[in-house]
């Protein structure tokens, strides 16, 4: 069979070595694309359609343009996007609520009492402040359109808040925003493509604010706050000897009973029962990053993360996975005929994700003792039942061991001694020239499996720019070693040196997409510190591999943060020239946010290296030798 | 080897991803999908898809005839059969834009630049190219490579 590329070459000889259909397959049978849906110039809103723009038809039947069509498909996609998001931090602080009422484990006592502090809450029981803290989301997240949430101001950094006032994009009830961008963009209303792209800034502000950062935050609460470790990644990091459950989604909250149940005395001996040395939870996708992230405190059920979306296919063909549990994306309809094949059960525990071939349990904190005892019963008669006909396959060299992970706002600031001063002064003496946020997901389309990302990251960090990383985009480059810390040989002279005299890599592992927010914290914090904006910092964005709506609406907040964020392919906007132009140009005077479209590794490095060395110039800081940037 | 556009029209199921690819393929500006203005009537398709009088889709697609009307009906030398490769070509510094090629093609595909109505939007089986970029951005199998000794 025919396959795609991959920068992850051993994973690319295991799936060769499989008989198995992947994604890296497909991909060559779905290599001619339709130019209309490229440049997002297709209506199919009513039954006078589909319609598409062409020189001989400039406006579809019912009068709408290019730029009309383009808009309304653009919002579309963000309020989907948003729409995942918000489901997450609504699941997360439903679960959190439901800890405090059931006087659960709270882990992360001091992230509970930041939020605490910062909502104006005051209450002496953890488990009385753990629920109004929820409440507090919940609260926002259903509120009209015409009622303002109350927590943007309270978590957006001040020069910002006042920038989305002055815009009007400050969101009502997040949930009543996603609706209304439903409507918007219905048939025959919104025709505006300026309102309707400011609303797409609005659900950026979301996204960004709640599902992004408080879903990372409630979750700190719920399951521990990140520390900073050497970790293992890869296949490597799968024992056949155990009852292997994969997890996929973005809700770490979900499987937070079922992995300290895992390694409780008494499901180890039923493991055992059956020649297995206990249970062990694989990571895969995003959870998988979430639950490396906060490793420190799950060292015995994690046995590490494996890999991205599109690496879950080749996990399930190494045989050595009994059990799959999702409850959210990425989990792709590609792993059915392979779990199928290797009579892999599956499980969802939320509807939105559910599989055509799983089983469907519908999660509930109050019941989460009997459903992990479900899963653990399930799994362990799957590894009964298939082990003796299955042949185990797990490529042992593939992954590395010292890759250096649990990086967050909070574990990053202590690792530099409590401060961001440290950092600012490298990037001030020019050791670090900025800082780019490589993030999103990973697609099989801009060159290969994680090609771009990988090749973008070497650049930049080659032209001394330190990479901080979130995402699918975070699997791919720690499984080819960029965040392990003998990478700092690749980069330039100066961000080695300061790699090798820290001990670190020179791209940092922030873990999920989820994480995009605690990068933005990161950003918000060094431009506190610094007494800038955000758009002032020498630091960059690019999703160079996004895959699904969720990243436009992560996209969306990037640019109402007033970042430049690059994308390899382009987000279905370019038959709209207005549409176009507003986010690639005017946008730098709205917000201070600009889309970059570059499908060229060496010319969009280019373009952020000029981003930040212009910031750079800007804040008085060295500038050495432009020589080299041709 | 004489090549040529095979058509099944049963299989058109007019996405117009061929017209498209022919604009691609011979636009100005650049060869990507990104480059193409949708909206820019400068850039015309040398292909076309028409609704039959079953309204099924059809493509129309140069045949470089054996005989060809719009090369015999050419009075300024502009259209010329090459008897090597078997395209009809078409040069536009040669072309006086009489357009009595459009009126003889008895299949209705050539027609006049849509702008200054000067040349002649006429198939060059894109060139050097080792397959028309519309028979390469058919999904559905309609347009295919057929080969004569």
């Amino acid at each position: 069979m025919k396959m795609c590329r991959s920068s992850d070459k051993k994973l690319e000889k295991f799936l060769l070595s499989k008989e198995v259909e992947t994604s890296f397959n497909r991909v060559q049978a779905q290599s001619i694309k339709c130019g209309f849906g490229q440049q997002g110039v297709c209506c199919r809103l009513c039954s006078n359609g589909p319609c598409r723009i062409t020189p001989k038809s400039p406006r579809g039947v019912c009068g709408a343009t290019a730029d009309t069509i383009v808009a309304r498909n653009f919002l579309r996609a963000v309020a989907s996007g948003a729409a995942c998001y918000l489901h997450v931090v609504e699941t997360t602080a439903r679960n959190l609520k439901a800890v405090g009422e059931k006087k659960g484990k709270i882990k992360g006592i001091n992230t509970l009492n930041e939020l605490a502090e910062l909502f104006s809450i005051q209450e002496d029981d953890i488990h009385k402040k753990a629920i109004r803290v929820a409440d507090k989301v919940l609260n926002d997240l259903y509120k009209a359109r015409h009622e303002k949430m109350e927590l943007v101001e309270k978590m957006a950094y001040k020069p910002r808040y006042k920038k989305w006032e002055e815009l009007n994009i400050l969101p009502g009830g997040a949930k009543s925003e996603v609706f209304d961008a439903i409507v918007k963009t219905s048939t025959n209303l919104n025709s505006d493509p300026v309102d309707m792209l400011l609303h797409s800034l609005n659900l950026g502000i979301c996204t960004g604010v709640y599902g992004l950062t408080l879903t990372n935050l409630l979750n700190d609460v719920m399951l521990g706050e990140p520390v900073i470790r050497t970790a293992s990644v890869g296949f490597k990091v799968v024992d056949e000897d155990y009852i292997n459950i994969m997890i996929t989604g973005h809700q770490h909250s979900v499987i937070s009973h079922l992995q300290d149940r895992l390694i409780d005395e008494d499901i180890k001996r039923l493991a055992g029962s059956v020649g297995a040395k206990g249970f062990k939870l694989v990571g895969c996708t995003c959870v998988g990053q979430d639950l490396q992230l906060r490793g420190q405190h799950y060292q015995e059920v994690f046995s590490g993360h494996v890999g991205n979306n599109f690496t879950s296919e080749g996990l399930i063909a190494t045989g050595a996975i009994d059990y799959i549990v999702s409850e959210f994306n990425c989990t792709l309809p590609g792993i059915e005929p392979i779990a199928d094949k290797y009579m892999v059960g599956m499980i969802c525990l939320d509807d939105v994700a559910k599989k055509a071939n799983a089983e469907y349990v519908n999660f509930n904190m109050n019941e989460e003792e009997e459903i992990s005892e479900y899963i653990i019963n399930k799994a362990l008669e799957s590894y009964k039942n298939r082990r003796c006909k299955v042949k185990i396959d797990i490529p042992k060299d593939h992954g590395h061991d010292d890759v250096i992970t649990g990086v967050s706002e909070k574990s990053l600031k202590k690792f530099l001694g409590n401060t961001w001063k440290p950092l600012i002064d490298l990037i001030a003496e020019g050791k670090i020239k900025g800082v780019a946020g490589i993030v999103g997901c990973s697609n099989l389309t801009a060159m290969g499996h994680d090609v771009f990302t990988v090749e973008l990251t070497k650049e930049l960090i080659k032209r001394d720019i330190i990479v901080l990383s979130a995402g699918c985009s975070s699997g791919g480059l720690e499984n080819v070693g960029l965040m392990s810390p003998k990478a700092a040989s690749l980069a330039g002279d100066n961000l080695k040196s300061v790699c090798e005299s820290l001990g670190i890599p020179p791209v940092l592992n922030f873990g999920p997409c989820l994480a995009i927010g605690r990068l933005e914290i990161v950003a918000t914090e060094l431009a506190e510190a610094l007494g800038i904006d955000i758009p002032e910092l020498p630091l960059v964005l690019s999703a160079p591999q996004w895959l699904e709506e969720q990243a436009l609406a992560d996209g969306a907040f990037g640019l109402a943060l007033g970042l430049p964020l690059h994308l390899a392919i382009p987000p279905f906007i370019t038959g709209s020239k207005l549409v176009t132009e507003v986010l690639t140009n005017t946008l730098t005077n709205m917000t201070g946010g600009q889309l970059i479209l570059e499908d060229d590794v060496k010319k969009a490095a280019d373009k952020l290296e000029q981003i930040v060395i212009e910031r750079r110039k800007s804040l008085g800081l060295v500038v050495e030798d432009e020589g080299e940037i041709a | 080897m004489l090549k040529r556009i095979k058509v099944d029209r049963d299989l058109c199921m007019a996405c117009l991803n061929c017209v498209l690819a022919c604009m691609d393929e011979h636009n100005k500006k650049g060869k990507s999908v990104y480059d193409l203005d949708l909206e820019d009537v400068s850039n015309g398709s040398r292909n076309h898809i028409e609704l039959d009088k079953n309204k099924c889709p059809t493509p129309i697609i140069c045949r470089h005839c054996e005989e060809p009307e719009c090369v015999y009906t050419c009075m300024s030398g502009a259209m010329t059969k090459d008897k090597k490769s078997g395209l009809v070509l078409y040069d536009e510094e040669k072309c006086s834009s009489c357009f009595m090629c459009i009126m003889a093609c008895p299949y209705g595909v050539l027609k006049a630049d849509e702008v200054e109505k000067r040349v002649v939007l006429k198939c060059d089986m894109c060139g050097d190219r080792e397959i028309p970029r519309c028979v390469e951005s058919c999904t559905t199998g309609c347009l295919s490579i057929e080969e004569d000794e």
